[in-house]
């Protein structure tokens, strides 16, 4: 007996002293026992093959083509497996996401059917990989995590009889308080978890909010699902999820979708809860690599990041370094620069030259409650590749090098991508006209809005004009877009991959433009008339995302061409934006070219712009002018105004004839007039990655003022 | 002691009296009200911006109703009570009726019999291996077509413009021409001549003069090859069936009731 006391004495004791020195391991900022990191096991770089045995590739393969061919597709999809998703109302699985890209029809949480005017060659699946899975555990009464008190307002969420407008009050208070306040229930210091989790490196499994074997069955599904759609040849998917991070204080969006090369992945997903800073992100990324597991991180919505996306610091606040340029371009070579919740290319007031720069912008920190402004500096992609250029300038290597592309980050399984036809994304909140702002409030629902915004202490968000009461949510914001398009040799994983990592990308608002892109010294020989135009291209130029390097002071010259979207309006116009440092000043600068103008007219040389082509929408059925724009636009342009010595930066857009936006075609359906202070048009656009001319290595010596930025490597 | 156990009894019959007055509605009854077909027919316009025709509302009504029973089998299987066997069974159900029960792995017998009755499925598109002559509607391109299809005839060298995805295309599928020149031009592929200059056909991006020098069929291929595929599909169909099953077996238990003078 005494024996017995004895040796449970010990073990109490023994785990008690185990606690300590993990607790002078974690909180002593010098720890001087570093045991636990020695058996510290990592369990998010524990690689699974999630490939399936039996796979069937009967069909056959078309040949690849060398000169590549363009694919579109989406990556950034949710589902019922994203905490936010499932709150919205969508049971909706990745396998019903693949099926509608394949052209199938999927329903809406509201019942309507959701259908593709054209299947997509590629898509993925990216739910939240933070709690993923998890609040369909909390609404499934027979899991033993949803007996918490915590799970209890997600209990059944969405029976049937539960899906419906009317639930919108209480889902978007779901999503926005409850759980906020759900997911920070560690388990108390002593609790035997808490160990487990330090020692595997899974800070999750600290909560009692999270059930490790459920979040793992969730990503394994995504992943069956991903392998089980892949179709090498005809249609291609990526295990991926999405890095939902922000800056913890001012909630600046920081989120990224990382996306896996092949069948294989890590067996759960690395998310914030295991780290905010995203330059941790990077670190298992590279960790990965290191294992044969090939990832990219794309960021998204920068727009309501409040500057925070594309910093001239680092996370901590540290001063960026060639270092983190490096690890950031070997992790993230693309961007997500439109999709449903507005685009970044740029801002009013950062191109206040630029006539095409107010185009569905969206102003507000992603999520934010009562919803605040997100400053536009360091939001936009166009300002990022000009503060690349100059910290390249003050040599501390540039970590905004990226290609373009874009996605829907839709939550209902279904990329919203037609104005004409729009559900926008997050299932009952948005899902119809009056939700969405377009169309005036019914005087029941106005009062429902406003009993529901005082329940949840927010501020009235609904405003009276000239025809009624609108909500006035900020959903006007959000858009129909957009799609991510590649040059590939052929449709399959690897292929579609190397062009994200060439960065031979291009990002459209949803619209089938299709764009080449390539510079050059000697593309002025090439015929534009010739079957061999693209060949000759490759082979005497670079193309899009990649460096054109400097060739004696001869100017660079760039080929372009593009075609319309054959469900699409016609093309107007292509432009070249063309950003520089001058060498002199150090002075970043940026400028708008007009290049190929439709209907055989010429860009006028002072003002570089293409006279008016006529094409207008009539406001009345969004009917559009039949006879004026392009099917094809093509040219060579070489830049009037090159300084061989100044780092400089040339993207492509291309303009459609302008169109209907969702939101006239929203009021047209209900017999209204377009909201006021709308655009009630938009012009459809496509964006090219860069090609970035490199000149000459300058030996001035940089020293800004408080010394050497090489000094600086602190962590 | 006898005294004690009467007053159970008592107490036990009034609380049973009680239950039966106070749900004295029939539970196989169902009434849909106007205004619920009413908003839902109006969301339905409002996203789809026409009214639904009678076929459409007949299924948003049917669902409304199938929606009703399912709703009532679970209320009747105990959601509303603190029993957990009967709520993990409901739970079992429900999520059976989402379709996410997964079933036992099907048989051969199974497959091949579902392969036969869904051949259209796992058919083959037709592939085309072609050429073609390319004239942008940028430049007069009904005109040029039609003139260079006279030379080409004749052997005359002619000149066309270079088109965006290329000018041989090898072994592409239909579906593939249909998305890549349109429905209008992929449908001259249908019964096409081989090895003879064809045109001009119109695509959206202007004139088109074609020559096909191969055609394979399209074809069922053989099921062995597409075994994985026909698994995932009949797994499918059984959770669907399985759920139409269900609902037909108690469908007829319920005795439905709809306003016939409803005017939408």
């Amino acid at each position: 007996m005494k024996h017995l006391r004895n040796a449970f004495l010990t073990v109490i004791g023994l785990y008690i002293l185990t606690l300590g020195l993990v607790y002078v391991d974690v909180y002593d900022s010098r720890p001087i026992i570093n045991i636990f990191k020695n058996i510290q096991s990592d369990s998010a770089l524990k690689v699974v093959d999630f490939s399936l045995e039996k796979k069937d590739s009967s069909k056959s393969k078309p040949k690849p083509n060398k000169n590549r061919n363009p694919y579109y597709g989406d990556l950034h999809v949710h589902t019922k497996y994203s905490f936010d998703a499932y709150v919205f109302g969508v049971t909706a699985s990745p396998d019903d996401a693949y099926r509608y890209a394949k052209g199938e029809g999927v329903k809406h949480p509201l019942g309507y059917e959701m259908k593709l005017r054209e299947p997509l060659d590629f898509y993925a699946v990216t739910d939240h990989g933070f709690y993923m899975g998890m609040i369909q555990a909390y609404a499934d009464t027979s899991t033993d995590i949803s007996q918490n008190e915590f799970a209890e307002p997600f209990h059944n969420l969405n029976r049937l009889d539960n899906l419906t407008v009317e639930s919108a009050g209480e889902r978007s208070n779901i999503f926005s308080s409850v759980l906020g306040a759900t997911i920070i229930q560690p388990y108390p210091d002593w609790h035997p978890k808490l160990l487990k989790a330090y020692l595997t490196r899974n800070t999750q499994g600290a909560l009692q909010s999270f059930d490790y074997d459920i979040h793992k069955s969730a990503w394994a599904d995504v992943a069956r699902s991903a392998n089980e759609h892949n179709d090498p040849g005809h249609f291609t998917t990526f295990i991926g999820y999405e890095f939902t991070t922000s800056t913890d204080i001012e909630g600046g969006n920081l989120h990224r979708n990382v996306i896996f090369n092949s069948s294989k992945a890590s067996i759960r997903p690395w998310t914030r809860i295991d780290s905010i800073n995203p330059e941790d992100l990077w670190t298992w990324q590279d960790k990965l690599r290191d294992k044969g597991v090939d990832t990219i991180a794309i960021p998204h919505n920068s727009n309501g990041s409040n500057g925070q996306m594309f910093e001239m610091e680092s996370f901590k606040g540290n001063a960026l370094d060639l270092e983190y340029a490096n690890k950031r371009m070997r992790n993230e070579p693309i961007v997500e620069i439109t999709q449903v919740k507005g685009t970044s290319d740029t801002h009013p007031l950062l191109s206040p030259d630029d006539e095409w720069a107010d185009f569905e912008i969206m102003d507000v920190r992603v999520g934010s409650r009562p919803p605040t402004y997100s400053k536009p500096s360091g939001s936009y992609v166009r300002e990022a590749y000009l503060n690349g250029l100059t910290l390249e300038f003050t040599k501390q290597g540039n970590p905004y090098k990226f290609g373009l592309i874009g996605s829907t980050d839709t939550h209902v399984v279904a990329a919203s991508l037609d104005e004409s036809n729009f559900w926008s994304k997050v299932g009952l909140l948005d899902g119809d006209p009056e939700n969405r702002g377009s169309v005036p409030l019914k005087e029941e629902n106005v009062e429902r809005l406003d009993e529901y915004m005082r329940a949840f202490n927010q501020p009235v968000s609904r405003v009276s004009l000239e025809q009624g009461e609108y909500a006035n949510t900020g959903f006007t914001q959000w858009g129909a877009s957009g799609l991510a398009a590649v040059w590939a040799e052929e449709n399959t994983r690897e292929s579609i991959f190397n062009a994200f990592r060439r960065k031979e990308t291009f990002a459209t608002t949803g619209t089938r433009i299709a764009v080449r892109f390539f510079g050059g010294y000697n593309l002025s020989s090439i015929d534009l008339n010739s079957e061999y135009l693209v060949s000759q291209a490759y082979q005497k130029g670079v193309t899009m995302g990649s460096d054109l390097l400097h060739n004696e002071n001869k100017i660079p010259e760039f080929l372009v061409w593009a075609q319309r979207d054959k469900n699409g309006a016609p093309l107007q116009r292509i432009q070249i934006i063309k950003g520089w440092i001058d060498n002199n000043s150090g002075r970043p600068k940026e400028k708008v070219y007009d290049v190929a103008c439709s209907d055989g007219m010429q860009p006028d040389p002072a003002t570089n712009r293409c006279p008016d082509n006529g094409a207008r929408v009539n406001i009345n059925d969004c009917s559009i002018s039949t006879n004026v724009g392009s099917s094809e636009l093509k040219t060579v342009w070489k830049d009037p105004e090159f300084a061989p010595d100044d780092k400089t930066f040339y993207y492509v857009r291309v303009l459609e004839n302008p169109t209907c936006r969702w939101s006239t075609w929203d009021a047209i359906k209900a017999g209204y007039k377009p909201r006021e202070g709308l655009h009630e048009t938009i012009q459809e656009r496509a964006w090219s990655s860069p090609i970035w001319y490199i000149p000459e290595q300058s030996d001035v010596e940089v020293v800004p003022l408080g010394g050497t930025i090489q000094l600086r490597n602190i962590d | 002691m006898k005294y004690k156990l009467s007053i159970f009894f008592i107490i036990g019959l009034t609380l049973y009296l009680i239950d039966i007055g106070l749900n004295s509605y029939d539970e196989k009854e169902i009434y849909i009200s106007d205004q619920e077909i009413i908003s839902l027919v109006t969301a339905w316009k409002s996203q789809v911006g026409r009214n639904p025709n009678d076929d459409e509302i007949a299924r948003i009504i049917n669902n409304l109703v199938e929606e009703e029973i399912l709703y009532r089998e679970a209320l009747k299987l105990g959601l509303d009570r603190e029993d957990r066997i009967i709520k993990r069974r409901l739970a079992q159900k429900i999520s059976f009726l989402k379709q996410e029960s997964i079933p036992n792995s099907p048989t051969n017998e199974d497959l091949s019999r579902y392969f036969d009755e869904n051949n259209d499925k796992y058919f083959i598109d037709p592939k085309y291996t072609f050429t073609h002559y390319f004239f942008s509607s940028e430049n007069s391109s009904l005109e040029r077509s039609s003139q260079a299809y006279k030379d080409l005839i004749n052997n005359i060298a002619i000149n066309s413009d270079p088109f965006f995805l290329g000018k041989n295309f090898v072994n592409v599928s239909m579906k593939k021409i249909k998305s890549e020149f349109g429905e209008d031009f992929s449908s001259n592929f249908i019964s096409i001549e081989l090895n003879k200059w064809i045109g001009p056909i119109e695509s959206p991006f202007g004139h088109h003069i074609i020559y096909v020098t191969n055609f394979t069929k399209g074809y069922l291929p053989n099921i062995t090859n597409v075994l994985k595929q026909v698994e995932v599909d009949f797994l499918q169909s059984q959770r669907d069936e399985a759920i139409e099953n269900y609902l037909n077996k108690i469908r007829h238990e319920y005795k439905i009731y709809i306003n016939p003078d409803l005017q939408i």
